[in-house]
């Protein structure tokens, strides 16, 4: 739902609108039919983004399924915990992860500096009263903002109908959650603008944003680190991993008040921490910029 | 006061070099070999206040560059640059709300929203407060006439309409000095005209000095009254407009149609730029022979049609960009003898 699809979109009306009016114009339309085209052409705009979505939400159905039906066979009884997870904890730890996943389009951002960069259009960027990488910022909450609480209306109803409850959830601790996920996503957005920025100085920062997805993708989205050997545990901590998918989707599973402030400062210390460095690399950039030229 | 000063402004691009091929590639990457673009060389001007300046130029002349050397988004090499009294690479924020900048290939509305709401969040930006950003937007939609499309989202908007949408949000925190890089490639001649009628509007009504690049002839002689030409980075004039064209009507072009073929005169001063079968085309300057006397050597008897024209701007600059240096840009717009 970014407004790059959205140009595609009204590229895709105009045309149908042009096409109609030279019907039109050349006269050979049979009455009615021309607001058949115009109907056709309002719904073909509109389809898109209901297409956009209907198929975000059809891959999500499917990825959660497969799980669904894996930890199924892994579970051989309904009592047993793997990792420390129970079978509802263990899915529901997946669906959190993935809605954030599929709920925040992250890459958005890295591709949205980098070609503002690569394009030039920072000058125009830079050069307003505001903080280049605080807009970025800004622009893609307002867009997750609309994306995820579809997503976690739609898990809920998977989950509950699925899967089951989770085991002890109260509805108080919602807002915890809803902070920790919060923060999740913006400390995730600002790596991924930190990587953007790289493209200040190399003709393309793709491989990298590619290596950074994969990381919380494969290891951080689809199991909780707990399943990985205990020798890789502290790694695992001081990746954006901890703070980004793990410590939210682990909240929501598990509510623990002590586990809540843990997460809730490891990622006050990881925004900053990301905040700094996002500084410092723009401050680097422009300065590059400046000197040397785009 | 002026409101742009500008002295010895230089701008050197180090770019990388590469030889033809895989060995090249190999070599560059071993022994990278860099080679200077002197993009702006030595350039002094001023522009007072409320005036209206063309900066015009061949592509890669060094235009947009200068531009960004004037807005704070680059640092100059050498040289000295003072917009509104302020220092752009010393107080490049503080520069920014006072100033505007449209570059026409680029976009700074958000697509998916309507005009009205890029307004307000142009103007919260530069912080002015609500109820004022109400009065300047509903000012800003009459003045130009928004208001058949100000609740559309932009993306909806046909070209022109977004163009204008894109000056006027520039122009949200009233600028003293806005800087148009471009502002009308691809437009079509009726966009064009609404442009240029926003644009001396702007400066008819708030005095804002306006600084245009532009490959747009019309642009520049329906807009400015004084024109900077540069090529390869330096000045290769600065004059008035007034000047530049009266230099110029020394010279008249003279189409005729003749009842027959004849000969034409040959006589100093008259040029025969073109001639086939019974039309020609002549070039008559009138440093050297009377317009009168010059027309006193075509048949009268025998001629069926005549059209005089001075010479358009758009060749004067041609010929202008083609001289190497300012001698040879003097001796072209000198009249003769
Ligand atoms: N960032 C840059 N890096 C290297 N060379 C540049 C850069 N920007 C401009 N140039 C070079 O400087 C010269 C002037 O460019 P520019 O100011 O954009 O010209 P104009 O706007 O007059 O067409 C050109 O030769 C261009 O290739
Ligand atoms: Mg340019």
């Amino acid at each position: 739902m970014n407004r790059y699809e959205n140009s595609a979109v009204s590229n895709a009306g105009d045309i149908a609108k042009r096409r109609f009016l030279g019907q039109l114009r050349r006269g050979h339309g049979i009455p009615g039919r021309k607001y058949g085209v115009i109907y056709r052409s309002v719904l073909m705009e509109n389809l898109q983004y209901v297409a956009n979505m209907a198929l975000g939400f059809f891959g999500y159905f499917v990825f959660i399924y497969i799980f669904i039906k894996l930890w199924e066979y892994m579970y051989r009884t309904p009592e047993e915990l793997i990792a420390g997870y129970s079978k509802e904890q263990m899915i529901w730890y997946v669906m959190m992860t993935e809605m954030m996943w599929f709920g925040s389009n992250a890459s958005a951002v890295g591709w949205q500096v980098k070609t503002d960069i690569r394009g030039g259009n920072i000058a125009y960027l830079m050069n307003k009263p505001y903080h280049y990488t605080l807009y970025i910022l800004a622009k893609y909450t307002g867009e997750w903002s609309i994306r995820l609480p579809m997503y976690a209306g739609l898990a809920v109803v998977i989950g509950t109908v699925m899967v089951g409850a989770i085991p002890g959830f109260r509805l108080i601790t919602v807002p915890a959650m809803a902070l920790c996920i919060m923060f999740g996503l913006t400390i995730n957005a600002v790596f991924k603008i930190c990587i953007g920025l790289l493209s200040f100085w190399i003709e393309d920062a793709t491989p990298f944003q590619w290596l950074y997805d994969k990381l919380i993708l494969v290891v951080g989205t689809i199991f909780p680190i707990e399943i990985f050997p205990g020798a890789l545990q502290p790694f695992f901590k001081l990746t954006p991993i901890y703070t980004v998918c793990y410590g939210p989707a682990k909240l929501i599973v598990d509510f623990q008040p002590a586990k809540c402030v843990e997460i809730l400062a490891a990622q006050a210390v990881y925004l900053a921490a990301g905040c700094g460095l996002m500084f410092f690399v723009y401050r680097k950039g422009v300065k590059k910029l400046y000197v040397n030229g785009g | 006061m002026q409101a742009i000063r500008v002295e010895a402004l230089t701008k050197t691009f180090r770019v990388r070099r590469k030889e033809k091929g895989m060995r090249g590639s190999i070599k560059a990457i071993l022994r990278p070999q860099t080679e200077e673009i002197r993009a702006v060389h030595g350039v002094s001007f001023g522009v007072e206040e409320g005036e209206m300046l063309a900066f015009i130029g061949p592509n890669g002349a060094g235009k947009s560059t200068t531009i960004k050397m004037l807005t704070g988004i680059l640092y100059p090499d050498g040289g000295r640059v003072e917009v509104l009294g302020i220092d752009p690479t010393k107080k490049r924020r503080q520069l920014a709300y006072q100033i505007g900048t449209v570059f026409g290939q680029k976009e700074q509305l958000w697509t998916h929203l309507t005009p009205y709401d890029n307004f307000r969040f142009f103007g919260a930006i530069y912080d002015i407060p609500d109820e004022e950003m109400e009065h300047r937007i509903g000012e800003l939609a009459e003045r130009f006439e928004l208001h058949e499309f100000i609740n559309t989202p932009v993306r909806n908007l046909s070209l022109g309409q977004r163009i204008r949408c894109e000056i006027v949000a520039s122009l949200i925190h009233r600028p003293k000095v806005l800087f148009l890089d471009e502002p009308t490639i691809g437009l079509d001649p009726v966009v064009k005209e609404q442009i240029r009628n926003l644009i001396r509007q702007m400066n008819r009504e708030y005095n804002t000095t306006i600084f245009l690049t532009s490959h747009d002839v019309g642009d520049i002689e329906k807009l400015c009254k004084r024109i900077i030409i540069v090529n390869d980075g330096q000045i290769v004039l600065d004059d008035s407009m007034e000047h530049l064209k009266y230099h110029y009507l020394h010279k008249k072009i003279v189409e005729v149609k003749m009842q027959e073929e004849t000969a034409l005169p040959q006589v100093a001063g008259i040029t025969v730029l073109k001639q086939k079968g019974s039309h020609a085309r002549l070039e008559v300057d009138t440093g050297a022979v009377e317009i009168g006397d010059a027309l006193r050597q075509i048949n009268v008897e025998n001629m069926e049609d005549i059209n005089i024209s001075n010479v358009p701007l758009e060749n004067i600059i041609m010929e202008i960009y083609r001289a190497k240096d300012r001698q040879q840009v003097k001796a072209a717009i000198a009249p003769v003898g």
